[in-house]
């Protein structure tokens, strides 16, 4: 059994899977995911809403996030073999204050500048886009060209095909340290002690992620904070748009299935202190503050039954956009972490990029913002 | 640690049975057949299951299949039931209406 | 937002949970209990037969009375029970959220005892999912709590104790059981409660799974076959019923879920997924408790003593009593729980063939097999004797902890003695009056009163009947043996009631003396 690869991946989340998937694709199969947990995606990647969105994100994402709507969302069911549910109608960003549309406008002006489809709409437009929506909307941004998916099944279906392209999976793999040969990034040693080897190692593992990347010496600045989402029972067939909000009270969609889900939080997530943070547990707070936000925006929705509720970790940045980038100091190291809670809609992006790093080309668009020591003192 | 290429060498390809068609899961439909040929696509987890095929993500969230389910899995990995672990469990226990659970005496933020 | 303290919270008004916020009330806790339905008692009130055990274990009470009790108790003791009340979550810091009415209420408890107790199991067959395929607790609910006949012809899976006492009450609803099917080669439950229902004229199929539901749109039939070593079904050996009701008693899972996600550490066993709990019920979360089935199956009368010892428990864990108090506590109803775990169903002969008595008698190999003790087979137990004058048949032939017949015989008779789990003997240095006190007390209905020549060629049987129309004197039907088949014409001389017999009344038939040992049931013509 050989424990030696071109490429090394942590983290079988949808990133890592996704990265891999676009390795084998290219003829570069000679790669190891190697996933802590027991199960593939267990982290951020399934606890998602959904999201495959462009509008809202910060100017230095937005190149890959339309570059993956543009050219990888539209065919990724069909080329994994897994029904990932894309579904491009749009996405509205509510607001129910002048605050809030003054936000969506400065945001909205933001994407417009690098080329993204995005405009204001007043409530008679809002109404007419989706009509369940509350009548104290008075506007909202709105980009046709947003959608969402279903986190799960992309993220098992990366796995699945890049599994079958020969790429070798390895689950219930906690990595412990980093380790270098000849000052090159070149071992992964697991808790049990296995040591594994490759020419290039990419971190995608979460916010364990700055743990593991302590060991060769690199701290990544970023935090992790608890969020929470639900489920609905399935429900008559509604809309197919996405669903934010200026104030980001929620978020969410109605999936094929007729289910809908939501991230919402209570504001008590900041201070959360779990003692164990792999148990995931969810707030008693958060589930009431989570239906009070939704239905102040879909009231039509106000006797769907809620059947189950779950929290995930976001990876926060300090600066709120990922970290995707070679590491100076720990050549043979890529970084793909801190994606704040929107990495979801970008991740086949983000993989494509990562393999294209793996092979030394240069990356489908311009990603040298969001470099691993952007940090600055602030004074 | 796991090596899921190994593990699907172990038990072999799917191969098609006669009561593959038997629904397991009631409120979402799933087929025994599905979930014998989910764990030969590498998915041996409960918890990958679920997100794969949505067994047990109905209204009675795995309270029917789960132990069905927990059985089938540990028969096409050959290991004793066991060792197949069952999913999470999350509030709420019982389906509710968001109506309901939105008045529990907090105040929404604005 | 306000969150409602308490000592002690309980999930479950069950028999573990409300017998353990009356132990602890009776300590001076105010606990609450919450149930999420409309009646208190969880499945006490669909026990409509009588309990085994002893005195201390309220055997030979029918359980929806056993419930009647606990609720008084519940009352006198102060333990607040809110009903329509359903637990969503268990938290951190023993929070527990809770439904009741359009709104959920958030509540702490110093400690919290989840008793939720157990959920039916469900086995999957062509056409599980047709109309008509119900579980036997659903039955049960619809027939003793909703007075509803479940169907008109049934086909019950499953010879534990469950399917068992649920055939009966079938039966006695007015349905017709066509069959009981079990896939294990003997049947699971007590053979008292099988030799019941065999002698209703009910086959059993043991080895024997169900092969498919027919219907298209509801049951209309079932098939079963022979199942061979490995489980699967012997082509060839199929029977077809025509039903329009399946019962599943495949087992019980435990209502866990709370539990699990409070974070207790949890262990999957082959009672379940349950709570790794000490002695004492402790989980591995300080200050929450498991009791009753939803910490490993058993029955209503262990979940009783398991209540109780959580409610001692917990006492001691908020200081209401010392250690010493709680431990003589703990200890009087460990013994309880140790009579009645005893026996040849003890946990610990679970699955194991167990093949003589405890006084070394060979057990009835056709009581496993098919349901009753063969003619052959009878007159080798203790309480089976033959003698001119009346005197009881004790047809017990199992040891298992029960002996409501010793105290009932108040001319001492009926000899169990200090070991609860011996067959009970018959003493024939002692005169039987012909009272019927033993007949009605038997919770397995396996005493019979036979008496010789009582005219001519004829004697008398008295047999435990609990079904309506009861019978007239002068009535006029067959006989039947423990196997169900017809034996002879019979007639009804006597038909007794009374409050002290607790609904069995007593059938009295007269028969040809040489059916004297054979006539176990009657039904009119």
């Amino acid at each position: 059994m050989s424990r030696v690869a071109d490429t090394i991946i942590i983290g079988g989340g949808v990133v890592g899977c996704a990265a891999a998937y676009y390795l084998a694709k290219a003829g570069n199969s000679n790669v190891i995911v190697l996933e802590g947990t027991k199960s593939i995606g267990h982290g951020g990647s399934s606890r998602n809403g959904g999201g495959v969105r462009q509008s809202g994100r910060d100017v230095r994402e937005l190149p890959y996030a339309m570059y993956g709507i543009k050219n990888l969302w539209p065919n990724l069911s069909e080329e994994l073999g897994v029904d990932t549910e894309y579904t491009q109608k749009g996405n509205l960003r509510l607001g129910k204050t002048e605050e809030h549309l003054k936000k969506l406008n400065t945001l909205a002006s933001n994407a417009q500048s690098v080329g993204l489809d995005v405009r204001m709409v007043d409530a008679k437009e809002v109404k007419e886009i989706c009509p369940y929506l509350a009548d104290d909307i008075i506007g909202a941004s709105w980009c046709p060209t947003d959608g969402h998916a279903n986190p799960l099944t992309t993220t098992l279906g990366y796995y699945k095909r890049s599994l079958e392209m020969g790429v070798k999976y390895y689950t219930d793999a906690p990595v412990k340290e980093l380790r270098k040969i000849k000052g090159k990034v070149r071992q992964v040693v697991l808790n049990d002690g296995t040591v594994f080897e490759g020419e290039s190692i990419i971190l995608a593992a979460g916010y364990e992620s700055r743990e593991i990347a302590r060991t060769v010496g690199v701290d990544i600045p970023m935090t992790r904070l608890i969020d929470e989402a639900l489920v609905t029972e399935m429900q008559p067939h509604m809309f197919d748009i996405m669903l934010g909000t200026a104030g980001g009270d929620f978020y969410g969609h109605q999936a094929h299935h007729g289910s809908f889900v939501f991230g919402s939080d209570s504001g008590y997530e900041v201070v959360t202190d779990m003692k164990d943070p792999s148990a995931m547990e969810t707030n008693s707070l958060t589930l009431s503050a989570s239906c009070r936000a939704i239905m102040s925006y879909v009231p039509a929705l106000k006797d769907a039954k809620i059947v189950r509720s779950w929290a995930g970790w976001l990876d926060n940045a300090f600066d709120g956009v990922p970290f995707i980038s070679r590491v100076d100091e720990a050549p043979g190291l890529i970084l793909a972490c801190g994606f704040t809670g929107h990495g979801f809609g970008t991740a086949p992006a983000v993989g494509l990029m990562l393999s294209q790093m793996v092979a030394g080309e240069e990356t489908v668009v311009d990603i040298s913002a969001l470099r691993y020591d952007r940090f600055k003192p602030i004074r | 640690m796991i090596d899921i290429q190994e593990k699907l060498k172990e038990i072999g390809p799917y191969v098609e049975a006669p009561d593959d068609y038997m629904l397991v899961c009631r409120c979402e439909e799933v087929t025994k057949g599905e979930i014998r040929k989910a764990v030969h696509e590498g998915f041996f987890t409960i918890e990958e299951i679920r997100r794969y095929l949505r067994s047990g993500m109905g209204l009675c969230q795995g309270q029917t299949c789960g132990k069905l389910v927990k059985g089938i899995v540990s028969r096409e990995l050959k290991v004793a039931p066991t060792e197949v672990e069952p999913a999470v469990s999350r509030a709420p226990m019982r389906p509710m209406e968001m109506e309901i659970l939105a008045e529990d005496g907090g105040v929404a933020h604005e | 937002m306000k969150i409602e303290r308490y000592d002690m919270i309980v999930v479950g008004a069950g028999p573990a949970g409300l017998s353990a916020a009356i132990e602890a009330a009776k300590r001076g806790i105010k606990p609450i209990v919450f149930d999420e339905n409309q009646r208190p008692g969880g499945q006490l009130f669909k026990q409509i037969h009588k309990f085994f055990g002893s005195k201390e274990h309220k055997a030979k009470i029918r359980g929806f009375k056993i419930g009647e009790e606990l609720l008084a108790e519940a009352e006198q003791y102060g333990v607040k029970v809110v009903l329509n009340a359903t637990v969503i979550g268990l938290y951190p810091e023993k929070e527990v959220t809770v439904r009741i009415g359009d709104e959920v209420k958030h509540y702490k408890g110093d400690a919290v005892l989840v008793a939720t107790g157990a959920a039916e199991n469900m086995v999957n067959f062509k056409g599980w999912t047709l109309p008509g395929v119900i579980g036997a607790g659903a039955a049960q609910t619809m027939m003793n709590l909703h007075h509803i006949k479940p169907g008109n012809r049934v086909l019950m899976l499953g010879s534990g104790n469950v399917g068992l006492v649920v055939s009966f009450q079938l039966l006695q609803s007015g349905c017709e059981v066509v069959a009981l099917a079990d896939a294990a080669p003997r049947v699971g439950g007590y053979g008292v409660h099988a030799a019941k229902v065999s002698r209703c004229g009910v086959p059993f199929y043991l080895s024997h799974t169900i092969v498919e539901a027919e219907g298209t749109d509801h049951v209309t039939g079932v098939v079963i076959g022979q199942v061979g070593p490995d489980w699967k079904v012997i082509p060839g050996t199929e029977k077809h019923f025509d039903v329009d009701t399946i019962c599943l008693a495949v087992g019980l899972s435990p209502m866990s879920q709370l539990l699990k996600q409070a974070g207790c550490k949890m262990a999957d066993t082959k009672g379940g997924y349950v709570p790794v709990c000490d002695e004492d019920g402790a989980t591995s979360v300080p200050g929450v408790y498991a009791a009753g089935d939803v910490s490993g199956i058993e029955e209503a009368s262990s979940a009783m003593i398991e209540g109780r010892m959580s409610g001692a428990t917990i006492a001691e864990y908020l200081g209401y009593i010392t250690k010493e108090e709680k431990e003589s506590r703990v200890n009087e109803l460990e013994a309880q729980l140790d009579t009645l775990r005893q026996g040849m169903f003890a946990p610990k002969n679970r699955g194991k063939l167990v093949e003589k008595t405890e006084e070394g008698i060979d057990v009835s190999m056709n009581l496993l097999e098919k349901g009753y003790v063969a003619q052959d087979e009878i007159e080798r137990y203790p309480g089976v004797t033959k003698s001119k004058g009346i005197h009881p048949v004790i047809e017990c032939t199992q040891n298992i902890p029960c002996n409501p017949c010793q105290d009932a015989c108040k001319m001492g008779c009926i000899m169990i003695g200090k070991n609860i789990t011996s067959l009970p003997a018959v003493d024939s240095n002692h005169k039987c009056i012909g009272c019927g006190m033993c007949v009605a007390s038997c919770s397995g209905q396996a005493i019979f009163l036979v008496e010789e020549d009582v005219e001519p060629g004829y004697g008398e049987v008295t047999m435990p009947y609990e079904f309506l129309p009861l019978p007239e004197v002068g009535d006029k039907g067959m006989a039947y043996g423990r196997d169900g088949r017809e034996v002879c014409a019979a007639e009804v001389t006597k038909v007794r009631t009374s409050k002290a017999f607790d609904h069995t009344n007593l059938l009295t038939i007269k028969v040809p003396n040489e059916m004297l040992m054979t006539a176990r049931f009657y039904k009119a013509k």
